[in-house]
């Protein structure tokens, strides 16, 4: 396909009153190809629509060309065409005169039979062919706004801009107009580009959203590809399975953009005190029973105790957010699966690769595998049921619930579904989908099961939609599940804090792990500030939250079980290899080397005179018996039954360097 | 056997007349202006009766003979000033009229230049603010210096008084052409003499019709300043003057209803006029 439109290298900046001038936008680049849609969304005061007019040639970009057909926009023109937010149409006009107004001036040759056939046709197109000879103040906004389309149609434009058109009109309206504009732009093959702030709007008529960050100097945050096919039916699109993924994508990158924004209005100060270096700590965290010690940190005062006494908790609804807070720096330090930091270190994350520094392993096991109840009324009751299912069903697709790639939920259900000879990407499809709502998604059937861990595994279990077909325990017991993480070059600034953060979390660990906290301790993460459950989902023993039970799920404590273990990094390396989230470094020892911080957690033990704990566990050994060969990874790789095609690469993670130096 | 649904139809209880039911439509809005108008010339009849003020009572345009005479025929014309108070009227809406025209054709125009013009605009508003502020009295003398004859100085006198609502109005009406409609000529590609004819005329005219409509009471106010200094042609201004001169009360009071009636009148005209031009705005 050929493109249309080129914008190259976009700065745009006002001048402001006292001499300053704002930068709106910097560096746009987007290239829109002939007969795309396209929608800008973004928070108010983005730019978004100052793009639009750049494109429409109604207002210049400070530095850079925005090129239509390969000619540079100097002046607004009928060749792109706009359709404005409130209308524009001119009152003292009738419908047709409006549209016969720009058809006269574009097309001054025509014939007066010929123009008004032209006029006629689009008035029809947008169905209102009984209001022809109505003023605009006698119609409706949504009419108005039809009269608004017509008009840019009428004068048969290369690319048809539309500035938040349907923003004013209540849902019903809207709903209707989306659909007559995505018939009429399926039918005459139109390029157009759209403003908006709904995120459903976007889904349902592009082919490509825009998203662009806040302001000063927007830039294209991310370029989201709509692959639902066309014809769309605005009722029907909401089951296409893209569609839940697309709209959480887009409402992820909003809500991120509104986080930073705050964040970016409070004063960020190191505040360095009681000889640590930063005692003012963002730590971020998911809701899950496994954000116990973090809960248990604060609420106990073990952050004060160890001189940090200025911790606030940062909940975030995924791991991405997670992700995103330690590359921009908006997090010091956070609660992730136990494979983040070597996905990140290898650049998993899709950006540079950015080592990240785990000196601590809060919590063991807590995982399990659901499938949806339905499946079990069909008689699906084991793994090798499933397979048969997955054999027999084959015409549907089969997709299960994950929450993080570099997560044990999606290692751990790759590697069981491939000892049963079921391939994770071929026979089912994995999904990455936020914890809250996975429960809906299984509920309405549009996944088979989740691997997911506690407590939103045991609501599936509570409100009977969801049954386990195998635990954690049944495929590795003693599993690292969450640890904590940094950024190599924060632990670099702040040694004595990242001391005082382990020893923190250590001491909450343990206090974590004795039964006789359980209670308390569910009682606490069912707070709003945590979890916003109710006490009675989230449990800690191995047989539910009946109290009695002292045989634990989570192990948070114990001889082993906290120490960064470079084993069981490497065991984790090596999986994501496996099924191609990142090559396999060459450097591998490097990294570990690197992320495993054994010496912080050690000392943190040492003075906490808790040396027994660091003691070293044996080799790693899964249910299917299969030894793990730490000594020579690519062998285990090439070795075990299924796995992608991956390659092995240098990582280049650079020399260790402390934050600001 | 029919079921009676209305038991009072039977009885034949016709339907209102057309004429009650004018009535009672009317009632409300025609009655509270009747008793209004009515008890002012009652009481203004009395004060005048009582000797309360020395001015003569409503009573008076029929008890004096020559005013009945001239609140009766007002078409006769015997010569030179002697005229029936319509003639005399026409003669001053046709001064009105070659005054308020100038002042429109003027004020129109040169409110469109400052309106489109910035620094037109700021060059020339101040000037402007305060010409208007200036009372049609205080032209009379300029007036005369300037044109040295009574006839364009009285025409003078009722342009300078009525142009400014005008212009001004005009002007606001040109910067009010919202954003909206020039980008829609943008994008169009609209030439300069089509945006002039087909969006800033039909978008600026209620605010020019505003101006007019303002203009044309002052326009006939100043009717009676400038034709003070014109002895010697008929006019509704010269007739109270001269009245005034010959003591004729009575004669006055007929003059004023005659400018009240004729003013109240071209108001209405241009309203009418605004309704049927620049509708649906």
């Amino acid at each position: 396909m050929t493109t249309l439109v080129q914008v190259q290298e976009i700065d745009k900046s006002f001048p402001l009153s006292g001499g300053n001038t704002y930068l709106a936008l910097k560096g746009i680049d987007l290239d829109i190809r002939k007969g795309e849609f396209i929608s800008l969304i973004g928070h108010s005061g983005c730019g978004k629509s100052t793009l639009l007019n750049m494109i429409a040639g109604l207002d210049l970009p400070t530095v850079g060309t925005v090129l239509v057909d390969g000619e540079a926009v100097r002046r607004p023109g009928p060749d792109k065409m706009v359709v404005f937010q409130n209308y524009s149409l001119l009152p003292w006009l009738s419908v047709r005169d409006n549209i016969a107004l720009a058809v006269d001036e574009v097309m001054p040759s025509l014939a007066k039979a010929e123009r008004d056939a032209v006029v006629d046709e689009h008035i029809a197109m947008v169905g209102l062919g009984a209001a022809g000879h109505k003023r605009p103040s006698e119609l409706s906004g949504g009419m108005r706004q039809r009269v608004s389309i017509a008009r840019a149609l009428a004068i048969k434009p290369k690319l048809l801009l539309l500035d938040e058109p349907f923003g004013a009109l209540d849902a019903l309206t809207r709903g209707n107009l989306q659909e007559k504009l995505m018939q009429i732009c399926n039918e005459h093959d139109l390029t157009a580009v759209m403003v908006t702030h709904d995120v459903d709007e976007a889904v349902l008529l592009s082919d490509r959203i825009v998203m662009l960050t806040n302001g000063p100097g927007s830039v294209i945050g991310g370029i989201l590809e709509v692959d639902i096919p066309r014809p769309r039916q605005r009722l029907s699109v909401v089951h296409h399975p893209s569609y839940y993924s697309l709209r959480s994508e887009i409402i992820y990158f909003l809500n991120r953009q509104k986080r930073v924004k705050q964040w970016q209005a409070k004063p960020h100060k190191v505040l360095a005190r009681h000889g640590l270096e930063k005692v003012n700590l963002d730590l971020g965290f998911v809701p899950l029973a496994a954000c116990a010690p973090l809960a248990v940190a604060e609420a106990k005062g073990f952050f004060s105790k160890h001189g940090l006494d200025a911790v606030q908790l940062v909940r975030e609804t995924s791991w991405r957010g997670v992700t995103d807070g330690l590359v921009d720096g908006t997090l010091d330090a956070a609660l992730m699966p136990s494979g983040m930091p070597s996905w990140m270190a290898a650049g998993g994350h899709g950006g540079t690769p950015l080592p990240v520094v785990s000196s601590l392993t809060l919590s063991r096991n807590g995982n399990g595998i659901t499938l949806a109840k339905r499946l079990a009324d069909e008689g699906v009751h084991n793994v090798d049921d499933y397979r048969r299912y997955l054999l027999s069903h084959q015409r549907e697709p089969h997709r299960l619930g994950i929450v993080h790639p570099a997560s044990m939920h999606n290692l751990l259900l790759r590697y069981w579904l491939a000892s049963h000879a079921i391939d994770p990407d071929h026979d089912v499809h994995l999904q990455t989908i936020p914890p809250a709502q996975m429960l809906a998604d299984l509920k309405d059937g549009s996944i088979d099961g989740f691997c997911i861990g506690a407590p939103w595994l045991d609501r599936a279990l509570a409100d009977g939609h969801g049954f386990t077909v195998a635990g954690d325990l049944a495929i590795w017991p003693g599993h690292p599940g969450k640890v904590l993480g940094v950024r190599e070059d924060w632990a670099l600034a702040y040694p004595n804090t990242h001391i005082a953060l382990t020893k923190a979390l250590l001491e909450a660990c343990q206090y974590c792990a004795e039964p006789s906290h359980w209670g308390e301790m569910s009682e606490l993460l069912s707070d709003r500030r945590y979890l916003g459950m109710k006490k009675e989902v989230i449990w800690f023993s191995e047989t539910g939250a009946d109290g009695s039970s002292t045989v634990p799920h989570h192990l948070f404590f114990g001889k082993g079980v906290n120490r960064p273990s470079r084993s069981e990094h490497l065991w984790i390396l090596t999986q994501l290899a496996r099924w191609g989230e990142i090559p396999f470094p060459r450097n591998y020892v490097e990294i570990l080397e690197r992320i495993c911080a054994v010496g912080v957690f050690s000392t943190a033990a040492r003075e906490l005179g808790l040396d027994a704990v660091s003691y070293k566990r044996g080799p790693i050994e899964l249910f299917d018996g299969r030894p793990f060969n730490v000594d020579n990874p690519i062998d285990y790789l090439n070795a075990v039954p299924v796995h992608r095609d991956f390659s092995i690469a240098e990582i280049p993670i650079g020399t260790p360097r402390a934050l600001g130096s | 056997m029919t079921i009676s649904t209305n038991p009072t139809s039977s009885r034949g209880d016709r339907p209102p007349s057309a004429l009650s039911l004018w009535w009672k439509q009317t009632r409300k809005t025609l009655l509270p202006p009747l008793f209004g108008i009515g008890g002012f010339l009652l009481f203004w009849q009395l004060s005048a009766t009582l000797g309360l003020t020395k001015l003569a009572g409503p009573l008076s345009l029929f008890t004096e003979e020559r005013t009945r005479e001239l609140l009766f025929y007002p078409f006769f014309d015997r010569g030179g000033l002697d005229k029936g108070l319509f003639l005399h009227a026409m003669s001053s809406l046709s001064r009105v009229a070659l005054g308020y025209t100038l002042a429109a054709v003027v004020g129109i125009a040169a409110g469109i230049a400052v309106g489109l013009n910035k620094g037109l605009d700021r060059a020339l508003d101040p000037l402007f603010q305060f010409l208007r502020m200036v009372a049609p009295l205080a032209w009379v003398p300029i007036a005369l210096v300037l044109f040295q004859n009574n006839q364009p100085a009285a025409i003078f006198v009722i342009f300078v008084t009525s142009i400014w609502p005008i212009l001004i109005n005009t002007a606001e009406g040109v910067r009010q052409i919202p954003q909206d409609y020039r980008n829609v000529a943008l994008v169009l590609q609209m030439s300069n003499r089509n945006f002039f004819t087909k969006v800033l005329i039909p978008s600026a005219l209620p605010y020019i019709f505003t101006g007019l409509r303002i203009s044309i009471g002052l326009a006939w106010l100043a009717i009676i300043a400038a034709e003070i200094v014109m002895p010697g042609t008929p006019g509704i201004g010269f007739f109270i003057w001269d009245a005034y001169q010959n003591s004729y009360v009575s004669d006055i009071i007929l003059g004023v209803i005659w400018i009240g009636a004729i003013g109240l009148i071209l108001d209405r005209l241009m309203v009418w006029l605004q309704n049927r031009i620049a509708a649906g705005q």
